[in-house]
């Protein structure tokens, strides 16, 4: 169980006057085996958080933690933190199979062949399939191949960054399923990323709304739908 | 491998790797077997020009040049693939460091790597040449570093695009290293153009070297290579031709079979088009049976075919609908589905080698076919999917938008851009911001733009292949407003194309569904969620979560994958996914047939059910009188 907590962060692209204010002061946290939604438009900032959380940006100042431990001081592979991403056709590496794609987050130490075949069925894919490369498989099945990657990692904690905007309707029911079983059956924290508020509504616990790189509203994810305080949110749920 | 043998099976393909062979053949055993008459000295025969015991005549001590020549091919093809081997493996080096090296030092690296880059190659060889000193040694190393700096920069650009992609994130987020990351998941994806580089490179190695040795400053005697031979024999040129021209056609035939299997290699691995098979697709027999009415655009069996590695591939399989005057209509589907393509084949914009068919395809009661780009341009209108690119962005929006005018209209400039930015004006846009440039603009009001654009005609018919895709959901809301109200003020006809259920619901009046390059059923928007009859729509809705979603339960999916346009076998396509399939469905494709008026379906078991529901009611109904 942990909890990642990101406390008044903010990134800078650029210069420090002229440069671009990505992420500006944000708190949030991610309870213990809870999934908080993140939506907003494209270019909010959604993004650029999940990135600050795993390491792939730096935050330009604030902290972001697991546990009440900051995130920098741990080791990546150690940090039990990972990330699902939005392109299926992009986030496995074409030369490699599936089973080694899967293998390379595991801890030293791991019966990979086994564990390869676990995560697989844990993701609803015939074990057989470790040694298939990316290229014979659908969008919805690379992008339960994705899921089985981070789970790899044995992590506590899980962004989801928009990871059904790719796939067709018919396949998005499939996945969205995965994601929540898993996350049930794990007892996962998740920060789940989308701009698809029915999307999040269907996953998510609390959800947050982000605009200009700022969390314009957060709360339990009943209130948050049925009692929006946040001009932004009541004009987001209109548009349904 | 299997590509690389495709490389072999082009022509040009095919000769170059037959040189290279012959080359590689001649390299190992001409030594063996001709060493030495090479080196046989004769005193009686010195200096002589080409005979018949001697075709490329004799050297100063006499020794059989033609010999001479061949025995050199080992050293000259040797020399220059050890230098492109040092010189690639250099310049990957140098471009790999900068991913794995701390940032600072990462671009120093990258800045000597530009600076070395801005020299002349074959400058950086002699001045190689002369700090080495003469001798092969130093002329293997001066080649060597003067192709490094291109390879390290080719690296270095590879290297960066392949970054960006999100497995190398994903990677890194495991807390794989950068080395590892480097060796296994950048190096492996920049390969292959790194092999077509190099087998460029070895051609022009093997020329460089030539041409280091014909200076002197290369081999050294006595061993001797093409360009020491090129050299000895052109004192004596005006003499006998002969010996120089022997080791000078080696040169010429080895760097082009160098170059020119580089060039095929990379034609075919750089995935360039196919050549097109002659011929056209066969021709299918119309479908349908019901006749699609008149209207704005009348389309029947519209079918759209690529050529395909095993033959032609038809993407849309005859698709038969018509567009009203002042009405919007819907077409969804999921990618692959054919829906865009035959958006494009409507406005003819399907690209060589896509050929498009149809019995009928007329806009305005004309064929499409002959309508004069002029009318099409002026009386159709096309909103494509991503306004940043549908833009020119080094010209202002207002010129673009009179540009139509003045093109198919023939107004004068002034006239034209009152005209852009009156229309701009109509589509909520102020008119002084047509001096603007597309950058300025936001993207709804980009795609607003690229609507007012559309207008600049008088448009009869609006194609609009998915306009707010690219767009977030409350920008997403003005334009299909925006195409509500011109249907509205001007009686415009719209297509709308989407793969957005939601989308098409809150902006139509009839709904096309489609599958699998078919049109599976029709229906008016009202009845989408009360009358859908085919198990695809039904399913398609039922998989949308919406704010009403019971989150308790698991959402509806749909087993299983669209097949691809290449796979569609007999049967009905939606068959090996449709709960309620049976042996008809898979042996026979159904027709789309009307259940009502305005709503037709393509399914056997709603036929079945419409023609028992028939028959009950006609049964009761002979039961009461």
């Amino acid at each position: 169980m942990s909890e990642l907590r990101f406390e008044s962060v903010s990134v800078h692209y650029g210069h420090r006057r002229t440069g671009h204010l990505a992420v500006d002061d944000v708190s949030l946290t991610v309870p213990s085996g809870k999934v908080v939604g993140l939506v907003g438009e494209s270019g909010s900032g959604k993004s650029t958080l999940a990135s600050t959380a795993v390491g792939l940006v730096d935050a330009t100042s604030g902290t972001i933690s697991l546990d009440g431990v900051d995130v920098r001081r741990l080791r990546r592979r150690d940090r039990g933190l990972q990330m699902v991403f939005q392109d299926p056709y992009s986030s496995l590496d074409p030369r490699m199979s599936i089973g080694e794609s899967i293998a390379e987050a595991m801890p030293r130490g791991t019966d990979r062949r086994a564990e390869v075949a676990r995560l697989l069925e844990l993701v609803h894919l015939d074990p057989d399939r470790a040694t298939a490369l990316p290229a014979r498989l659908s969008g919805g099945q690379r992008q339960r191949v994705a899921l089985a990657r981070a789970l790899a990692g044995r992590p506590e904690v899980v962004i989801a960054d928009e990871i059904t905007s790719a796939l067709d309707v018919s396949v998005q029911g499939a996945v969205l399923n995965l994601v929540r079983d898993l996350q049930r059956r794990l007892g996962l924290s998740m920060l789940f990323i989308s701009h698809d508020l029915a999307v999040v509504r269907y996953v998510s616990d609390r959800i947050a709304v982000m605009r200009g790189g700022r969390i314009v509203e957060e709360g339990e994810a009943d209130q948050v739908l049925a009692r929006p305080r946040h001009d932004y949110t009541r004009e987001l749920l209109e548009a349904y | 491998m299997r590509r690389w043998l495709a490389v072999a099976r082009t022509p040009v393909g095919a000769a170059s790797a037959v040189l290279l062979l012959l080359l590689a053949g001649l390299a190992l055993f001409a030594p063996l077997l001709w060493g030495e008459q090479a080196g046989a000295i004769d005193t009686d025969a010195l200096q002589q020009g080409s005979s018949a015991a001697h075709p490329l005549g004799t050297d100063a001590l006499g020794r059989d040049i033609l010999h001479r020549v061949l025995v050199a091919t080992r050293l000259t093809i040797g020399l220059a693939l050890l230098a492109t081997v040092v010189g690639v493996g250099t310049g990957v080096v140098l471009g790999a460091l900068p991913a794995v090296l701390p940032r600072w030092a990462g671009r120093v690296v990258t800045a000597a790597v530009n600076i070395a880059v801005a020299f002349p190659g074959l400058l950086l060889a002699l001045f190689f040449a002369v700090v080495f000193g003469t001798g092969t040694t130093g002329a293997v190393l001066a080649i060597a570093f003067a192709l490094a700096p291109s390879f390290a920069r080719l690296t270095q650009t590879l290297t960066a695009s392949v970054s960006g992609r999100s497995y190398i994130a994903a990677a890194r987020v495991s807390g794989v290293g950068r080395f590892r990351v480097l060796v296994r998941h950048v190096l492996p994806n920049v390969a292959e153009p790194l092999v077509i580089n190099a087998t460029l490179a070895a051609g022009s190695a093997l020329t460089a070297f030539a041409g280091l040795s014909f200076l002197g400053i290369g081999v050294q005697a006595p061993s001797y290579d093409w360009g020491r031979l090129l050299g000895e024999g052109l004192n004596r040129i005006y003499v006998s031709p002969a010996p120089a021209l022997g080791p000078a056609v080696a040169v010429v035939v080895a760097g082009l079979a160098f170059n020119l299997f580089g060039e095929a290699a990379a034609a075919v691995l750089g995935h360039r088009p196919p050549p097109v098979r002659r011929g056209r697709p066969a021709p299918a027999p119309s479908t349908v049976d019901d006749v699609a009415d008149e209207g704005v655009l009348t389309v029947r069996n519209l079918r759209v075919s690529f050529p395909g590695p095993d033959g032609w591939v038809t993407p849309v399989r005859g698709v038969s609908f018509a567009v009203r005057e002042a009405e919007v209509v819907g077409v969804v589907g999921e990618s692959g589905s054919g829906k865009s393509l035959t958006a494009l084949a409507v406005s003819r914009l399907v690209e060589h080698p896509g050929v498009v068919t149809a019995d009928r395809l007329e806009f305005l009661g004309k064929p499409v076919e002959g309508t004069p780009d002029r009318e099409l341009g002026t009386s159709l209108a096309m909103v494509f999917q991503d306004p940043m690119t549908s833009f020119n962005p080094t010209r202002r929006i207002g010129s673009q938008l009179a540009e139509v005018s003045e093109q198919h209209q023939g107004m004068s400039r002034k006239d034209a851009w009152q005209r852009a930015a009156d229309r701009l004006e109509s589509v909520r846009v102020p008119g002084q911001r047509a001096k603007q440039y597309p950058h300025e603009f936001s993207g709804g009001m980009r795609q607003r733009a690229m609507i007012a654009m559309g207008l600049m005609g008088d448009p009869r018919l609006v194609i609009a292949d998915e306009p707010t895709t690219a767009l977030d959901v409350t920008v997403q809301r003005e334009v299909l407003r925006l195409l509500g109200r011109i249907r509205d003020e001007r009686s415009t006809a719209v297509l709308l194309i989407s793969h957005d259920i939601s989308v098409v619901q809150r902006t139509c009046d009839r709904v096309l569904v489609m599958y699998a390059g078919r049109i599976v059923e029709e229906l008016p928007t009202a009845e989408l969620f009360t009358a859908a009859r085919h198990p695809y729509t039904t399913a398609l809705l039922a998989a949308v979560p919406t704010l009403e979603t019971d989150r308790d339960q698991p959402l509806a999916v749909i087993p299983g994958r669209p097949p691809e346009p290449a796979e569609v076998v007999a049967g009905c396509p939606f068959a090996p996914r449709c709960p309620l399939a049976d042996d008809r469905c898979r042996a026979e494709e159904p027709v789309l047939t009307a259940v009502e008026a305005g709503h037709r379906v393509s399914c056997w078991r709603v036929e079945e059910q419409q023609r028992s529901a028939l028959a009950e009611s006609a049964g009761s109904r002979g039961g009461t009188t």
